[in-house]
């Protein structure tokens, strides 16, 4: 029971982009249409699941143990940077048309705050390996729950007057904050 | 020197001066944060357990440790738990005390809560919340009343004000006291509270 | 292109590169330490700490790192920095700390730092960098003050902690939200691409 509130927790009550402002840029940049953002949210749902455990592993076996959780900053983001590096390799080697297609943003994941904010929160309330796993997933999956349906809505904009000043990032940011009031109604779901 | 040897070099040494560095300040910033750790966990103990200047672990388990409040002289004040579960958004952490007996609550205090501000949050009142958890009986579960009774006095011994507008964040919080209610009389009953035991850290 | 004088890069900062408002850059702190004025500065001070040290240390070393390896290497000065003024401020300033939370260490990926050591230091001499940092984090601070002091006077009364609104004033809990973050900043966002345009057509 405790493992599904964790999961469905962080897909909608505690959703990464909604609640805890992680991931915006990505969350902004590649929201305008829907496939572009359900493979960049599929591509960090990936990650994250990997990151979940290596930095579960790295912090659990290495860091603690020796007392040095103040290296956690340095060998997570040094995780991370490496597992998109390899992330990027094999797309490129499978599936050239994916990678073309997902140009710059594949390297952008690294400073995807999404991804470091899942090891740090992880660390930080100190889950064992199957809440981490788990959790990492989740939040992934709320991300891409989120990008998706800000693409959806985009897509929609993009045929509506929008005002000058307010077009792009503007117009933006208010239907983020409607989604996120929106989601606030899911507090409270899980006792 | 070929390319890729310097870039193993510059690597290396930017790596070793790097760790030396962040382990110089690890060091020096070490023994400070736990001081505050440590300051934030006695700072609760002493405001739950009147009379106590200090606090001991007794029992310690992951989400549940125990501590023996004791007044200058080395007597045992009372018993501060401190323990955590889920609330409406998040986790909410407390510090429950305890009269030496455990037979009555002498307080309650909210150490880290991330329930809506204005309404949740106001479990971290002393006046709409906390206050009402003094002096309550700890030999029954506890309950809430709702609507609230006026005045602390009109309210049974086990009975807890829920707090305007925050029915579920009142009702995590009373979860969280009763359950830890359990395992405390338990491991009490099994004698595990003792201040001399090798249960102490 | 005439070269700027220091003093211009100082002021970029602040106005046409203004991280928030003008690049989109370092969202992530922006929205959730901006509920309070005071988280706001503490966070904008932190960043500040750190892209400016590491402007400094990677425009004196950039001849130094061969290309292939820059990036990393700037992760590495960086998250250093990082690590420095999380745990600086865990030991003596514990309860900004508290109230920061994650978001501390998750100022090693601000797009902003990595964006500017990549972008100008290391192209630019030491004293040009350290002016362009000193800049941008002008700019990111003065953001976030902004932001902050909007989010809490209307949502909590206080600002600095301060009652300033009386108890007339029912606060919009609202903007303590995040929902609330999200809608203010892209007002803002509006309101100064509006003034970037009038400024434009004079």
């Amino acid at each position: 029971m405790e493992l599904f509130s964790i999961f469905f927790g962080a897909i909608l009550i505690n959703n990464f982009v909604l609640h805890y402002f992680l991931g915006i840029c990505p969350f902004l940049g590649v929201s305008k249409k829907i496939d572009a953002a359900m493979s960049m949210g599929l591509a960090v749902t990936f990650v994250m699941s990997i990151t979940a455990v290596v930095s579960w592993v790295i912090n659990h076996w290495i860091l603690i143990p020796y007392g040095l959780d103040y290296l956690q900053i340095v060998s997570f983001i040094l995780v991370i940077a490496s597992l998109v590096q390899l992330v990027e390799m094999f797309v490129r080697k499978t599936s050239p048309p994916l990678y073309q297609a997902m140009g710059i943003y594949l390297p952008l994941i690294t400073v995807n705050c999404a991804i470091m904010g899942l090891a740090l929160l992880s660390a930080l309330k100190n889950y064992n390996f199957i809440e981490a796993v788990v959790f990492g997933v989740g939040s992934g999956l709320g991300f891409t729950l989120a990008i998706v349906l800000m693409a959806a809505i985009r897509e929609q904009l993009d045929l509506a007057d929008v005002p000058e000043p307010l077009k792009g990032a503007g117009i933006a940011l208010i239907v983020a904050g409607i989604m996120a009031l929106a989601f606030l109604g899911f507090s409270g779901v899980i006792k | 020197m070929s390319l890729s040897s310097r870039m193993v070099a510059v690597l290396t040494s930017i790596g070793l001066l790097s760790g030396g560095f962040l382990v110089t300040v690890g060091f020096v910033t070490k023994e400070r944060i736990a001081f505050n750790k440590k300051m934030e966990i006695e700072r609760a103990i002493l405001t739950v357990v009147p009379g106590a200047s200090g606090g001991r672990i007794v029992y310690e388990e992951k989400d549940f440790t125990v501590y023996a409040g004791q007044d200058k002289a080395g007597q045992l004040a009372g018993f501060a738990v401190y323990t955590s579960g889920a609330g409406f958004q998040d986790k909410i952490v407390l510090m429950l005390g305890l009269d030496a007996a455990l037979s009555r609550i002498n307080g309650l205090a909210i150490l880290d809560q991330k329930e809506t501000p204005g309404l949740g949050a106001r479990i971290t009142d002393e006046g709409s919340f906390l206050v009402y958890w003094e002096g309550r009986d700890f030999s029954r579960p506890l309950s809430l009343r709702k609507p609230p009774a006026p005045s602390p006095e009109s309210l049974s011994a086990s009975e807890v004000n829920t707090v305007t507008g925050a029915t579920i964040s009142s009702q995590a919080v009373l979860g969280i006291v009763n359950s830890a209610r359990e395992k405390l009389l338990k491991l009490n009953q099994e004698g595990k509270l003792s201040l001399e035991g090798d249960n102490a850290n | 292109m005439p070269t700027k004088t220091a003093t211009q890069e100082f002021l970029k900062g602040l106005w046409e590169e203004n991280p928030i408002f003008r690049q989109i850059l370092g969202m992530c702190p922006t929205l959730a330490v901006t509920n309070a004025v005071i988280n706001g500065l503490a966070m904008g001070l932190a960043t500040s700490f750190v892209l400016v040290f590491s402007s400094f240390l990677i425009s004196l070393i950039k001849k130094l790192i061969p290309s292939q390896v820059r990036i990393a290497s700037y992760i590495v000065v960086i998250a250093s920095f990082v690590t420095i003024a999380d745990r600086v401020l865990a030991a003596y300033f514990w309860d900004i700390s508290k109230a920061l939370g994650p978001y501390v260490p998750l100022i090693v990926v601000n797009c902003n730092i990595l964006g500017r050591a990549e972008a100008f230091a290391s192209k630019n001499k030491v004293g040009r960098s350290v002016m362009d940092a000193l800049g941008v984090s002008a700019g990111f601070i003065l953001a976030l003050l902004v932001l902050s002091s909007i989010r809490e006077v209307l949502g909590s009364g206080t600002f600095l902690g301060y009652r300033v609104l009386g108890s007339w004033f029912e606060p919009w809990t609202i903007m303590v939200l995040p929902a609330g973050g999200f809608i203010t900043l892209g007002i803002l966002m509006a309101i100064s691409i509006q003034l970037e345009r009038k400024r434009k057509e004079r």
